[in-house]
């Protein structure tokens, strides 16, 4: 693949680029602080920002980065670079969901229920309520070792207590047995001893985080990752979808604040926690795997698309001797082969769902090129085809639906049967648009069903089922409409993941940030 | 005012176009109705309940009355009327994701159309020439274009299978019974209630509601009190 860009890496904060949890840093301090003197946060951000990690290729080199041992990151929400008196001209540039926040965006995200804003963490509960509990900065270390996340969190509070009151940490987390905690600790899952890539359900998590133009080692696995062109290639997405600043999939720059040097190379991200309802989930995958014809495990991919314990998608091994086939490939593959096997796939010969549902995870958070399909009479009923050519590329209702995803789960699973231990995942979605991308994702294929043409039928896993009798959720698991077997039908499916709070932030450039320390922000 | 009633949002726009250039229109329609495979996007888009595209010449506007002013018109003018599902983002944006040549081929003759890649300037087109729904009545609120069609799939298909029901053996009637679940398993999604489509829509609702209801308080009152 001829590389087309080349993005400023020394400019680009590390976590928009990078997976941590993939450069041994299993584990993640969140810390949110309120500012409550501008200049004194402005120091602040100055001293952080010295030592923010970047983009920037560690290893051997002319002029080597060191890989650190520990990494800073940090970001804003609206009411922070508000205090950090950014001119009123750059903040009217800044999405209007980004302004309100994601409390006030609870209806549009479907946290309602035990999700509601009222059931968040104290600290989430406590956001935009008043001027002194307000979320203003998000900073996150990731270290090789606890230990060096301590030294990590120990020369952050130096730098807070530095500003004499002018910067002060909120507290609020709930940790292990309703703890309230200073700070978020995410922290990969330990199997057999060793950070593993699993969440508290058992799946493995962290496959097929899109591809765009100029990422660095992108080109090497743009196959499923990128977008699907009609002559069943792979290329690679516009920066513009992930970064500010740069020429997206509609060939224009996204809506950003002026100048322009305080938006390219930043992004928004979502910063989300959200609970794992451990023990309704253990107990309602036995429940149905009584009745499921495949099996337990067979029942748990369905739910996902993939199987628990490698990610092994459905697509590619719809059943245990398929799935036996594609083991053995999986382990005799290096790396980049290992990748492509878990990543490439079209659903051009599922387009029925027989092997991954429609209601399935990954086939809602990125449909990759399903949805251009049609129903054909002529067919088998319950088959539904592609429609071949109708749209200029395949992926075309995918391809600016898409998101970077990054975060850890956090807590231990100590009793599989409660629901009411400290488990979840701190989920970071990065996009340029939260509207067009993170919140239309989960509003129209998380909690809704209709461009999958399944009504109101919402994903399985992440969506926000009620408890209202008269308003149960249910999913098709959809069969091969070539076979005699029924579908399966998960009905009454319970809340099995519910929002803890989060909230929308800016993660601004390196530029950027020395511009908001210096409060040389300026778009005239 | 609601563009949105239920599942379904209106949508209007008129567009001025030179009357020399109708004839271009009316043959790229005309060619679009025969070629149906023109309009296989379109009708991919399964958010859509209806289009069209219609030319309202210089002198057909409605004329009511003889005192209604006389108008005298530049253009001719392009009228598109569509009911689709979901919000008008997510509709003008699958529009230009999935067919902006179409969309071009149909606008390209209109006054000032920016073409529909790149994004904001079509947007602003579309929104700068939409009229607003002054009234706007959804006989299935809860229903989709894709539940319609789901709706009278199932209805057929149920019909037929009623028909047979008392033939054969029960292990006739259960391979029966299966094979109508296996034929209808893209049609058996449930139906609620929209989910709010965007803030400021979800805002007006909210006070119209709460306008109603202190009408209906005041009433109480004056019913008490008298």
């Amino acid at each position: 693949m001829i590389v087309t860009k080349e993005l400023d890496l020394l400019d680009i904060q590390g976590n928009v680029l990078r997976v941590y949890g993939r450069f041994r840093y299993p584990v993640a301090r969140y810390v949110f602080l309120n500012l409550r003197d501008s200049a004194k946060g402005r120091a602040f951000v100055g001293a952080v920002t010295g030592r923010v990690t970047t983009s920037a290729n560690w290893g051997p080199g002319p002029d080597q980065v060191p890989q650190p041992d520990w990494t800073v990151n940090i970001a804003f929400t609206y009411q922070g670079l508000k205090e950090l008196e950014l001119p009123r001209t750059s903040l009217i540039g800044f999405s209007p969901e980004f302004v309100a926040g994601m409390k006030g965006r609870k209806d549009i995200l479907g946290d309602d229920g035990p999700s509601s804003p009222q059931y968040w963490d104290p600290i989430w509960r406590e956001n935009r309520e008043t001027r002194e509990q307000d979320v203003h900065v998000f900073i996150s270390l990731n270290a090789h070792t606890k230990g060096l996340l301590e030294d990590g969190y120990a020369w952050l509070k130096g730098v807070i207590e530095a500003t004499q009151g002018g910067v002060v940490l909120l507290s609020g987390h709930l940790g292990d047995n309703h703890a309230v905690m200073d700070y978020q600790d995410g922290q990969a899952v330990m199997e057999n001893g060793q950070p593993s890539a699993k969440e508290h359900f058992g799946y493995t998590d962290g496959i097929g985080d899109p591809v765009f133009e100029g990422l660095p080692r992108g080109s090497a696995s743009v196959l499923g990752r990128g977008k699907q062109m009609a002559d069943g290639s792979w290329a690679p997405l516009a920066v513009g979808e992930f970064l500010l600043g740069h020429i997206d999939e509609a060939q224009e720059y996204p809506p950003a604040p002026n100048p322009i040097l305080l938006s390219r190379n930043g992004t928004y991200m979502v910063y989300r926690k959200l609970h794992e309802n451990v023990g309704t989930f253990n107990a309602y995958l036995d429940e149905h795997a009584k009745h499921f014809p495949g099996g337990k495990e067979l029942l748990a991919a369905k739910f996902v698309g993939r199987w628990r314990d490698n990610g092994a998608p459905l697509v590619k091994a719809p059943d245990q001797a398929s799935k036996a086939a594609f083991d053995a490939q999986l382990a005799a593959a290096d790396p980049q082969g290992q990748d492509a096997l878990l990543s490439s796939f079209t659903y051009d010969d599922d387009m029925s769902g027989g092997r991954c549902p429609f209601s399935a995870h990954i086939r809602r958070i990125n449909p990759r090129a399903s949805l251009e399909f049609t129903r054909d009479p002529t067919d088998v009923p319950g088959s539904l085809k592609v429609s071949k050519d109708a749209f200029d590329t395949p992926g075309a209702l995918t391809n600016r639906r898409r998101i970077l995803r990054r975060g850890l789960p956090y807590g231990e699973v100590k009793d599989p049967t409660r629901d009411d231990g400290n488990h979840g995942i701190i989920i970071m979605i990065l996009n340029v648009d939260i509207n067009r991308q993170f919140e239309f994702v989960q509003q129209q294929w998380i909690n809704y069903g209709n461009d999958f043409k399944a009504a109101n039928d919402k994903e399985i896993l992440l969506g926000n089922h009620s408890a209202d009798e008269r308003f149960a959720s249910k999913a098709v698991i959809q069969v091969d409409p070539n076979g005699d077997d029924p579908p399966y039908f998960l009905s009454k499916i319970p809340r099995l993941v519910e929002t803890r709070g989060g909230d929308y932030f800016f993660v601004p450039s390196m530029t950027a940030l020395r511009m908001i320390a210096k409060g040389l922000v300026d778009p005239t | 005012m609601s563009n949105i009633a239920g599942k379904a949002y209106a949508m209007n726009v008129i567009t001025p176009v030179r009357p020399y250039l109708v004839w271009v229109n009316k043959v790229i329609f005309w060619a679009a109705l025969k070629l149906p495979s023109t309009l296989k996007g379109l009708i991919t888009l399964s958010l859509i309940h209806y289009a069209r595209w219609v030319i309202i010449g210089k002198n057909q506007f409605p004329h009511l009355a003889p005192e209604q002013p006389k108008e005298d018109l530049s253009y001719c003018y392009m009228l598109f009327f569509s009911n689709f599902n979901g919000s008008w983002d997510q509709y003008v944006d699958s529009f230009t994701f999935a067919i902006p040549s179409g969309l071009d081929m149909f606008w390209k003759w209109n006054i000032r159309y920016p073409k529909s890649v790149a994004l904001t300037p079509f947007h602003k087109y579309i929104q700068y020439n939409q009229i607003e729904t002054l009234h706007y009545y959804n006989g299935y609120p809860l229903a989709t274009s894709n539940d319609v069609k789901s709706a009278s799939a199932v209805r057929d298909a149920l019909i037929a299978f009623d028909q047979t029901a008392d033939q054969g053996t029960d292990a006739e009637f259960i391979k029966r019974y299966h094979t109508l679940l296996r034929g209808l398993q893209h049609d058996l999604g449930d139906m609620y209630p929209t989910p709010i489509v965007s803030m400021a829509a979800y805002q007006v609702e909210k006070r119209t509601r709460w306008h109603a209801s202190q009408l209906s308080a005041l009433t109480a009152d004056r019913v008490q009190q008298s």
